[in-house]
């Protein structure tokens, strides 16, 4: 398994790396001199204008300047935003990106258990006149024009109804004097998420070892209550107490967004679900679980849906790499300031170094998720894990 | 050795297809004491594995049981719901399965898939007994301890099928059904396989019921058989008996079919044509199209009937001709 790990991340590297030549000659092939935007900047000093030119090789042949770049990338140096100048690339994305990750890991996480949910209902109860009617929704959500689909809850919920904010992260009047940045409410709540899902995730795998069945239900159950209600007093201590204020209104601005990508993304996992768990359940082993007088519940989830797992999951790492990019329509339409935001400024502006370091960080995540994806599988399906020793 | 453990009388089932009713089980009547071992024999087709899906009603969802009942140790099992069912499942009546290949859900660990079962019917037991349970189950059926920690697909067919074997014994139950628990399997594992199964039903004095198409096995594994013809008995009877005088001219078929080590040689039969469909129901005898001992006397326009023709040995009316009334 080691190996096999390993061998996967020197690919990654070479992929990376190619991937990283290929974007900047895309970039480099734009019309027009994208450097004079920095002359145009009124921010800037005049020295500094020289001087990175100087820096980057700006005034050098494509193949130096490539050069330079890729040593620079690996120095950990992404260049200066030639827009907003004193900031650098990496600076701007470090702003940008919490707000996007938390958008949608949040999204991802209900999409992925609200689809393999509704899909393992519908495989189970083929035929029903229910079964009918959701898959008609599922595969009208899933096809749906997304932009229209967004605009119409924006109007729905948003002004007519009036319960949630249309666009913005937060409240600016409840802000002003704030004496929290707004980045750094946006790491404390990923970072309380993240707490939460850990000690969610220990608490499991110390109850798997446990023999009764509804017994190893109410203990998850019941931590997770108890974690919530922990999680009370977490946001009661020290400055966590002062912040908890305006966590609650990112939260309430974060409502509609996950709510309309979530409709739109769940259907693709949910139909997928449905399909691979009907074939599944013609398969032997399901009859062999009926007869030894397992319960309706347990068949389903433990035998038909954990086996019609593997290519959910498959699908769904490859969909959330797809999710960034598509981060760019639901942050405009939103105005949600996040990482899709600043990729299509970037371009649109032809701020080079912020759009190269954003896509290069597209490509470090797609590759990533394509890792984890891999392991995964070896984790889901026995059968894998034997091949990938050899 | 004499009461009776599974009692079924009259069962009749079918399966609604868009094209109509298929008859699958038909007025099918038998009994199995404690510890005997019960042959179904039959070409394909002919309803017996439909018959051992109707025992446990595993029937797919399309079929109905018209008529009939099926006592298992004086209990009726038609008309229990599902959750009753669920307990008499495995508990009472076990089953293994036509492939065993595919009777392993191919992503849980062996143990595991058997510790469900157990699981499922003593809640109160606890892990470390139901691993010894199962540590016993394996040395009785010829397996490794460190089989139970193995994914199905690591294991030959022959030990899948030890394994199935320790499955279905694993909650102790009275009755296990054996659906040609060895048409997959090469000659050499298929006759480890019925000793095995042989010797563990008597060890533990159970009742089987073995399915085949194979009248070699089933001579080998039965003290009693029943032959089925489109879905009905047309002769049941203590093993020795129907082989060695078959009254009915579709057992005699049967037989002359399969060739025999000891005696003359013979050329071996075949039987033309194929059974009929069952699709709606055939008047009188189902048999009479193939029959190969037809004359004047066969009556094949009247209904099917067993006649007791020796102790314990019944045989369907038709095929006595004359020699009946």
């Amino acid at each position: 398994m080691l190996r096999y790990i390993v061998n996967r991340f020197i690919q990654m590297v070479v992929v990376f790396f190619l991937f990283l030549i290929i974007s900047y000659l895309l970039f480099d092939a734009i019309p027009g001199n994208a450097f004079q935007n920095l002359l145009l900047n009124p921010s800037l000093p005049p020295y500094a204008y020289e001087e990175t030119i100087a820096l980057y090789g700006l005034d050098q042949p494509l193949s130096v300047r490539l050069q330079k770049y890729i040593v620079n990338f690996f120095k950990g140096d992404l260049g200066y935003s030639y827009i907003q100048f004193p900031k650098t690339a990496i600076e701007l994305i470090a702003e940008r990106l919490p707000r996007t990750l938390m958008l949608f890991s949040v999204v991802n996480i209900l999409a992925f258990y609200t689809g393999f949910f509704v899909g393992k209902i519908l495989a189970w109860r083929r035929g029903s006149k229910s079964e009918t009617w959701i898959t008609i929704t599922s595969v009208f959500s899933y096809t749906v024009f997304y932009p229209w689909f967004a605009l119409l809850m924006l109007w729905f919920f948003g002004l007519r109804m009036g319960w949630v904010p249309i666009g913005k992260f937060l409240t600016p009047s409840k802000w002003y004097d704030s004496p929290f940045d707004s980045d750094v409410v946006f790491l404390e709540m990923i970072k309380y998420m993240v707490i939460f899902s850990v000690l969610y995730f220990v608490i499991t795998l110390l109850t798997k070892e446990i023999e009764s069945l509804n017994l190893r239900r109410n203990i998850r159950l019941g931590s997770f209550f108890a974690l919530l209600f922990i999680s009370n007093f977490y946001w009661n201590t020290g400055q966590l107490s002062e912040m908890r204020f305006y966590a609650g209104d990112i939260a309430y601005h974060t409502i509609l967004p996950v709510l309309t990508v979530t409709i739109v993304a769940f259907a693709g996992t949910a139909l997928l679900t449905r399909t691979t768990m009907m074939e599944v359940l013609k398969d032997d082993y399901i009859l062999t679980a009926r007869a030894k007088g397992l319960s309706q519940k347990r068949i389903r989830d433990r035998h038909a849906a954990r086996t019609a797992l593997l290519p959910v999951v498959t699908s769904f790492i490859f969909t959330i790499v797809t999710i960034i990019d598509g981060s760019v329509l639901t942050e405009t339409i939103f105005s949600w300031p996040g990482m899709g935001q600043l990729i299509l400024e970037s371009v649109l502006r032809e701020d080079i170094p912020v759009a190269m370091a954003s896509f290069s960080f597209i490509g470090v995540f797609a590759l990533i998720a394509h890792f984890l994806a891999d392991v995964s599988y070896a984790f889901l399906d026995p059968r894998i894990r034997i091949k990938s020793q050899g | 050795m004499s009461d009776i453990i599974l009692d079924v009388q009259n069962l009749s089932m079918h399966y609604e297809t868009l094209e109509g009713n298929v008859l699958a089980v038909k007025d099918v009547t038998f009994n199995v004491k404690s510890g005997e071992s019960f042959g179904l024999v039959g070409e394909s087709g002919c309803g017996k594995t439909s018959v051992a899906m109707t025992l446990l009603q595993l029937q797919p969802e399309n079929s109905v049981i018209s008529e009939g009942s099926i006592k298992l140790d004086g209990k009726e099992l038609i008309g229990l719901s599902e959750n009753e069912l669920r307990k008499v499942r495995w508990d009472s009546i076990s089953i293994v399965f036509q492939g065993a290949m595919n009777a392993w859900n191919p992503v849980i660990k062996i143990g595991e898939q058997i510790r469900e079962a157990l699981r499922e019917h003593y809640p109160e037991n606890s892990k470390q007994t139901n691993i010894d349970k199962i540590n016993q189950l394996f040395k009785m059926v010829g397996l490794d301890e460190s089989t139970a920690n193995r994914f199905p697909h690591e294991l030959s067919g022959g030990m899948k099928q030890r394994a199935v074997i320790a499955l279905a014994l694993s909650c102790d139950p009275k009755i296990i059904i054996a659906d040609e628990p060895t048409t997959a399997l090469d000659v050499v594992i298929q006759d480890q396989i019925l000793n095995e199964i042989k010797k563990v039903q008597e060890l533990l004095g159970l009742s089987l019921i073995y399915i085949s198409h194979d009248i070699a096995v089933i001579a080998e594994m039965t003290d009693k058989i029943a032959v089925m013809y489109a879905g009905s008995i047309v002769e049941i009877g203590p093993t020795s008996e129907v082989f060695n005088s078959p009254k009915h001219s579709y057992t005699k078929a049967l037989l002359d079919s399969t060739p025999s080590i000891k005696g003359e040689k013979k050329k071996l039969k075949s039987l033309d044509g194929e059974p009929p469909s069952l699709i709606n129901k055939i008047e009188g005898c189902s048999f009479a199209p193939r029959c190969p001992n037809r004359n004047i006397s066969c009556k094949p326009e009247r209904d099917m009937k067993l006649i007791e023709v020796g102790h314990d040995h019944f045989v369907d009316s038709c095929s006595l001709g004359e020699n009946y009334e």
